[in-house]
């Protein structure tokens, strides 16, 4: 062979190399000899040992029992900023597991697959929690099952309540109470009383869920079907005077405004802060992790403003909406096998609990129930050997979950919402001379314009 | 013969052309394809011509992100720009201990940048207890809101960005340093020139190209700041410190909105394109004159 040509043949080989590595990054099969491939979210990380066995056992169990399903298990959290391009590139899982502020977006964008004829045929659907299942049901489309649920809380420090002189066993209920503790606190401790987030969309979540506490809404539909912005008005001026006060005229609040939820359960874990506003069971395991001492977190009820409402969120579960119908079926009956049954069927509830309570992780948090009351009776009843948390400390918490009416996030651009509310949280919490009257009139704007532009 | 060894060249080029392509130029003219269309990445893109722009200018934001990134930028030519250089000229003329200046001067480079951003966040804690307050109140300064204050955030951002970047500018400014002809300093000094008047005189003519061609990457790189923003105070408080890659960041991975995110980033391109063409003329200008 000449020179030359051995340097085309060398050249070609290369470029054939690259293109092969490049046909290699094709996602994994859809099917294969009939069987269904499907990728699921949600299996517990290596460090995991005991519940990543479980996950490992559930699915040989699925397979064996579905053999035309295969499971392929995904260790890796939903993150928004990968979601898209994996998406895009074709690798985004079948099943995603994600926290509820993501389906109105994921439902609006079109990302997430209608599952409303595999769901309605499983043996459990008709007993769902109907106040949970309306956050994934729009007209006869369901969009998701829940894997767990919870409603926005008060959560405290026992401790610093003691050491204030506030009795731990009564949480404060209503927002005038919560000012006049989280000053004690801060008086007596020189810790934050009421702590408060208020960057990467925090803000506009609290905001919202304060403002559902006080009888308020963020939007509503016109006569039309079409949302605007609906806060506006008394619900949410008296959230940000009650901010306003609570931060400049008590100075009970802090002055470390400027975190999300990860900072707050340091702080918080740290015995830093009296109060916040979170969901107590979505928190307690995080809480435990950052090295905070069981014994002093106290879980109470959503302080109100007059409304008796919560806002309430869940971690759902949901479909691709590339996967095909077989993957559709298949990811439902997963979804049965792995999320529902644990709260439906004692004995595998009783499973879980033990292999939890091996590893060390809390067992018997109390919950914002995802079936009925019954069921979750007979669930508790069923893991009340391997129970390994301070439930009693969860009392007043649970006692108001019966009581409140759940509102859930706004139904469209809830993210855009929320982040175009941040900053007048954060400028009423950085600023004592903050205007309320023109931040909320230019909120209001802003929220009618993405509105606007994401029903357009 | 030349023809013949070109065109082996040529082909032996082929395969880190295609793949220059395909990684780099690929991906901007998607971006540019995508910046006139709708997509949620599942169904088809649909054309949409000028909605996307539409859109973006009709955001009450754009504006000011694109002021908070002109000041981002003003901060660090002022800040930024000198500072490296007065080192870097100040470690030139130490006698002794030059190569541990240099290290000490390079090592916040060495630090990943989201973990010196983290770092300076604990720093810049408000209250007596943070560390730059507590420095402060030792000469009965502060307590001051670094990042909880939307005069002092900006401010404080560009602080760390430039102690984490200084390093690199540093070290090109004492190599270039090293260029200077000797001959030069010997006759001032025979002239009796102060230290001043050599580096006035001397020095800073004689490194006029290297501090035009950083001018440049610092105008390039402050224009497309993220990662303190991002991680220091998320374009808080207020949106004191929202950025324009901020919002492209927000459009695309928070709103799922990419063809919003695709226009802004190809006005930011252009914008830079403009920068950097100026820039030329002027030094092109600058050198011949």
């Amino acid at each position: 062979m000449h020179t030359r040509q051995r340097r085309i043949v060398g050249a070609t080989a290369a470029i054939a190399l690259v293109a092969g590595l490049a046909a290699c990054a094709a996602p994994a099969g859809e099917e294969d000899d009939g069987v269904v491939v499907i990728t699921v979210m949600g299996m517990p990380a290596a460090t995991n040992t005991a519940a990543l066995e479980l996950f490992q056992q559930q699915v040989a169990e699925f397979e064996e029992l579905n053999p035309d399903i295969r499971v392929v298990g995904s260790d890796v959290p939903w993150d928004a900023k990968t979601f898209a391009a994996r998406l895009a590139g074709g690798s985004a899982p079948t099943l995603l597991r994600v926290p509820l502020t993501e389906p109105p977006s994921l439902i609006e964008r079109g990302q997430v697959a209608d599952i409303a004829a595999e769901a309605s045929e499983l043996d459990s659907f008709e007993e769902l929690n109907p106040r949970v299942m309306a956050f994934l049901e729009r007209d006869d489309a369901v969009y998701g099952l829940p894997e767990k649920s919870y409603a926005f809380g008060l959560v405290y420090n026992r401790a610093l309540f003691e050491e204030a002189g506030l009795d731990p066993d009564q949480p404060p209920t209503t927002w005038d109470e919560v000012r006049e503790a989280a000053k004690q606190i801060s008086d007596a401790t020189g810790k934050t009383g009421f702590g408060e987030i208020s960057t990467n969309n925090s803000g506009g979540w609290h905001l919202t869920g304060y403002t559902y506490s006080n009888g308020g809404s963020m939007i509503e539909p016109g006569t039309d079907g079409a949302y605007t912005a609906s806060f506006n008005d008394d619900a949410a001026r008296d959230v940000l005077e009650w901010w306003k006060q609570t931060r400049w005229t008590d100075d009970s609040l802090g002055d470390n405004v400027l975190g999300k939820q990860e900072d707050m359960v340091a702080a918080f874990a740290a015995g830093e802060v009296g109060m916040w506003v979170s969901a107590p069971p979505d928190l307690y395991p995080q809480f435990i992790n950052a090295g905070g001492d069981p014994e002093i977190y106290g879980a109470g009820a959503m302080p109100q403003g007059g409304a008796d409402a919560t806002l309430a969120g869940a971690t759902v579960l949901m479909v691709n909406a590339k996967a095909s119908a077989e993957e559709r079926d298949a990811a439902v009956k997963w979804m049965d096998f792995r999320a529902l049954r644990p709260n439906y069927d004692p004995e595998v509830a009783a499973a879980y609990a033990e292999v939890s309570a091996e590893d060390g992780l809390p067992v018997g948090v109390p919950v914002l129930p995802i079936f009925s009351e019954e069921k979750y009776a007979e669930i508790q009843e069923a893991i009340a050997e391997y129970v390994n948390v301070e439930v009693a400390n969860f009392d007043p918490y649970v006692a108001s979950l019966a009581a409140f009416e759940y509102v859930p996030e706004p139904l469209v651009a809830s993210q855009e919402i929320y982040a175009a509310l941040d900053p007048i949280v954060q400028a009423v919490l950085t600023d004592p001379n903050a205007d309320i009257e023109q931040l909320l009139d230019d909120a209001e704007a802003r929220v009618n314009t993405i509105l606007e532009q994401a029903q357009g | 013969m030349r023809r013949r060894a070109a065109g082996a060249g040529l082909v032996f080029l082929l395969p880190a052309l295609v793949l220059f392509g395909y990684f780099a130029w690929w991906p901007i003219v998607q971006s540019a394809i995508l910046a006139f269309q709708r997509t949620n990445l599942v169904d088809a893109a649909e054309w949409v011509g000028w909605a996307n722009f539409e859109q973006l200018f009709a955001d009450p934001l754009l504006p000011t992100a694109a002021l908070n990134t002109l000041w981002f930028t003003a901060l660090s030519m002022l800040i930024g720009l000198p500072l490296p250089l007065l080192v870097a000229v100040a470690m030139s003329e130490l006698r002794r201990g030059g190569a541990l200046a240099r290290v000490l001067a390079y090592l916040p480079v060495v630090i990943p940048p989201v973990v010196s951003v983290l770092l300076w966040k604990v720093f810049f804690a408000p209250g007596e207890n943070g560390v730059v307050n507590a420095a402060l109140g030792l000469v009965g300064l502060g307590p001051f809101p670094w990042l909880q204050s939307p005069e002092l955030a900006m401010p404080s951002l560009v602080v760390v960005a430039t102690w984490s970047g200084a390093g690199t500018a540093i070290l090109i400014y004492l190599a270039a340093l090293t260029g200077v002809a000797t001959e030069l300093y010997e006759a001032a000094e025979l002239d009796g020139a102060s230290v001043w008047r050599r580096i006035w005189h001397v020095t800073l003519p004689q490194m006029r190209g290297v501090i035009l061609v950083l001018l440049l990457l610092q105008i390039i790189g402050a224009l497309q700041v993220f990662t303190e923003p991002y991680v220091m105070t998320d374009g808080g408080p207020a949106n004191a410190t929202v950025t324009v890659l901020l919002m492209i960041y927000r459009y695309a991975f928070l709103f799922g909105n990419f063809g919003v995110a695709s226009a802004l980033s190809i006005l930011l391109a252009l914008v830079l394109v403009v920068v950097s063409a100026v820039y030329l003329r002027l030094t092109r200008s600058w050198s011949s004159s």
